[in-house]
């Protein structure tokens, strides 16, 4: 068989664009995700401040995908879950990969919905050595917050974007030591909301026009360089832990094979498209996306 | 107490040399045994280098060098054919812009002709660019190396070092050699926990080798490191050449080397700084600036925003040393040939290798492993030797109905753990299996981390994976040895 709509990605973009799909007349929606659960990111975010818009209400991460995740369930679309969509190709077939098998599929539209990853420490390319203790936002609120493990003691985070303060914040929950969020732009580069909330409620030190200019440690990391840039100015901070917020990449590399151009059939959404803020407009961009990939697998299918 | 051991031949070190010279004891009739100070083999000065296999043409003539080389760019295909590893021989350009580099290449030219390199070409200008449209214009000439060819250098250390293990080495880990002597006819060693009796000893402990040469003979050689710095770009870098390009300064000093990846990448470097007192494999500044500058003027079309890492490697320069009062002074020029030193009789220490020590390394394994052999008087060929070493499978060099097949059969080939290399739950299983402990381990052998996300989406599957498989916590997992936890901290 054919699918109508293969989304790809079941975060929040992912699993608006699904439910949308069908609301739009798709007959069939395959939604795949290599996590094993429905949410994306979401689940890692036990934070409040998601859904005020779509929902009129605050609610924590984990139970805004939850909300999604069980409309889902309850609507005819066909999940993949701990499956990673392979490759695409241009006369749309889908090469999936899980414990389950291999499932070569073909599809009419397909939302891209796969989110984005971060910048990792690497792309800076730092002077110093690279020992153990190094982690993105991200990775390290899914690594405390779903898998409960511990990173560190002693932390600097380098970088201000909304996941790093959040991050500040629970780590200062914690009992750790958050020595200093270094930014090198001259405000912070996370919501204001979080900025109060987050870093100048903990007594955190926000550290303006300032980086990271040297890594230190032989084995696990044990401090960084700072360096003011105005001045010139470098001490070295001591740390145990190293967590960067260095923002978002859109992931888009299954898209790679398909060529510069965009084909008609793709739809973008979330933070594959652009990065987003809130989680509201996510959603939101999920559905149209999910309505414009069903409106096309129509006319496709009436085209044969 | 334990008890001691006993060998024909011990290998001390598990580098790409020591691994290889351990490959080559097993085709003799003859026990033998490696022996590595750390965790796993692979972590010293073979993790990280160039990966290109070179022809020859930079070598003296008539020096071992220029012959090993020569002869193992020849037979790399068929090695890594055995060996199941990566190797594409791309082919190098030297690039020159000016009358030094001209003569440069022209040097190189006639070098390799007398060493007995195929292929060679000089080019013009026009010819280069136009197989080369990504450089800068403005070549003069080129000298054309078509045998010149880059491999997987973690992958060729693992094999060899499996290859030997399978055909019936030993296999010492986490066991520094303490103490080494000479007594009665034999050797007796002292590394970790072992005693260990030998009647020829293969010293390839890198950095370290003048060290543990020094445990039973006065200094002759010692290694005084270089350090060097890499750029790692990704894959949408990998095509911007398709040789391997060496640009040769007008200005003293070192140019800029491009190196296309057998997995795709763009390696730029080395850069090339004095050792110092830094950490050994610390990435510096200088290199980091040098790489950014002579990449934006050899490669101006290069975007630099696709680096995923920078890297630093370490090199171990061999100095002849010479007696000043109490102090051994090391002369002014280093040792360009390979040192292969023999003190004592029954002990071969191989000081300083260094490049082309990474296309050496098999002929190097294979000729001292036969001079300790003849050595020891059992140079009689191991029948049972088998030069092959199979690889588990790799689903992602499979087509989707061999794929489908290789899932079925086990689903744990299924489950794609990093989504940037494609690497799934049954390659990081295997990985553990053939000996990985670490999470570099694993990422070494398989690949999970050396993508563009740098593993921030997969290490800690990685992780869990390796503290089921080796029934620890996630506590006692590190990042690349003892000292480096990846969770906790200091425990400060």
């Amino acid at each position: 068989m054919t699918w109508d709509v293969l989304v790809v990605g079941a975060g929040a973009a992912g699993m608006a664009a699904a439910l949308s799909a069908r609301e739009a007349g798709a007959a069939s929606v395959l939604l795949a995700d290599r996590s094993a659960r429905l949410g994306g990111v979401l689940p890692q975010c036990l934070h409040t401040g998601f859904g005020m818009g779509i929902f009129r209400q605050e609610l924590t991460g984990a139970d805004y995908a939850a909300r999604w995740a069980a409309m889902v369930g309850a609507a005819p679309i066909a999940l993949r879950l701990d499956t990673t969509v392979l490759s695409l190709t241009p006369d749309r077939r889908a090469l999936l990969s899980g414990r389950s098998g291999v499932e070569e599929l073909s599809f009419h539209a397909l939302v891209l919905a796969a989110g984005c990853r971060e910048i990792p420490i690497g792309a800076l390319a730092l002077p110093g050595t690279r020992p153990a203790g190094i982690f993105t936002a991200g990775q390290a609120q899914r690594m405390v917050n779903l898998q409960g493990l511990s990173l560190g003691r002693r932390i600097v985070i380098l970088g201000s974007g909304d996941v790093g303060l959040i991050m500040a914040r629970q780590f200062a929950l914690t009992g750790c030591s958050v020595e200093a969020v270094v930014e090198q732009r001259n405000h912070c580069g996370g919501l204001l909301r979080n900025y109060h909330q987050c870093i100048e409620a903990y007594g955190i030190p926000l550290l303006t026009r300032t980086t990271v200019s040297c890594i230190h440690g032989e084995g696990r990391i044990c401090g960084v360089t700072l360096r003011q840039l105005d001045s010139g100015a470098e001490y070295v901070q001591p740390c145990d832990t190293l967590v960067t917020a260095l923002g978002m990449i859109p992931e888009r590399e299954l898209l790679r094979p398909l060529g510069e151009a965009l084909p008609p059939w793709v739809f973008l959404c979330g933070n594959c498209r652009s990065i987003h803020r809130t989680v509201d407009t996510v959603s939101r961009q999920g559905e149209a996306a999910g309505r414009d990939a069903a409106g096309w697998a129509l006319r496709s299918r009436e085209a044969g | 107490m334990s008890t001691e051991l006993h060998y024909d031949v011990v290998v001390l070190g598990g580098g790409l040399l020591g691994c290889f010279a351990a490959r080559h004891l097993t085709s003799y009739r003859l026990r033998c045994a490696l022996v590595e100070a750390r965790e796993d083999v692979c972590t010293g000065i073979s993790r990280s280098n160039s990966a290109i296999v070179y022809t020859g043409c930079d070598n003296k003539p008539g020096t071992l060098k220029a012959r090993l080389c020569v002869q193992a760019n020849r037979s790399f295909a068929q090695l890594c054919a055995q060996l199941s590893v990566p190797f594409v021989r791309l082919g190098s350009l030297l690039v020159s812009y000016g009358p030094r580099g001209d003569q440069v290449v022209r040097r190189k030219y006639d070098q390799g002709q007398e060493n007995g390199v195929d292929g060679l070409a000089i080019l013009t200008g026009a010819q280069a660019a136009a197989l080369e449209p990504g450089l800068t214009p403005g070549i003069s000439s080129a000298l054309l190396a078509p045998d010149t060819g880059v491999t997987d250098p973690w992958a060729l250390c693992y094999a060899a070092y499996e290859n030997a293990r399978a055909n019936g080495c030993k296999i010492y880990l986490n066991s520094p050699a303490t103490a080494l002597g000479r007594e009665g006819k034999t050797w007796r060693i002292t590394a970790g926990a072992y005693t260990l009796r030998a009647g020829a000893v293969l010293n390839c402990c890198g950095l370290e080798a003048h060290r543990v040469q020094e445990l039973c003979a006065p200094p002759t050689v010692r290694v005084i490191p270089d350090r060097a710095d890499y750029l790692v770009l990704d894959q949408p870098a990998g095509p911007y050449v398709r040789h391997v390009i060496f640009q040769e300064p007008e200005q003293n000093g070192k140019g800029l080397t491009l190196i296309p990846t057998t997995d795709g990448k763009l390696l730029l470097g080395p850069s090339e700084q004095p050792g110092g007192a830094a950490p050994r494999r610390a990435v510096t500044p200088e290199g980091l600036d040098f790489l950014r500058r002579t990449a934006a003027r050899v490669a101006p079309g290069l975007e630099l925003n696709q680096v995923i890492r920078a890297f630093g490697a370490v090199r171990p320069n061999p100095f002849s040393v010479r007696r000043e009062g109490d102090a051994w002074v090391p002369e002014d020029k280093g040792i360009h040939s390979f040192t292969i030193s023999t003190p004592c009789p029954g002990l071969w220490s191989l000081i300083g290798i260094k490049t082309p020590g990474l296309t050496c390394a098999d002929a190097l394994g294979a000729m001292l492993a036969g001079e300790a052999a003849a050595y020891v008087g059992k140079d009689r060929p191991n029948p049972d030797f088998d030069p092959c070493r199979p690889l588990p499978p790799r689903p992602r060099e499979l087509d989707s109905a061999a794929r489908r097949a290789l899932v079925q059969a086990n689903p744990a080939y299924g489950r794609v753990i990093c989504r940037c290399e494609d690497v799934t739950e049954g390659e990081i299983l295997d990985a553990i299996r053939r000996g990985a402990v670490t999470l570099d381990g694993v990422k070494r052998r398989v690949g999970p981390g050396l993508g563009r996300c740098q593993g921030s989406w997969c290490t800690d599957q990685v992780l869990d994976l390796l503290a089921r498989a080796l029934g620890v916590s996630p506590g006692e997992i590190t990042q690349d040895g003892p000292g480096s936890p990846l969770l906790g901290g200091g425990g400060t």
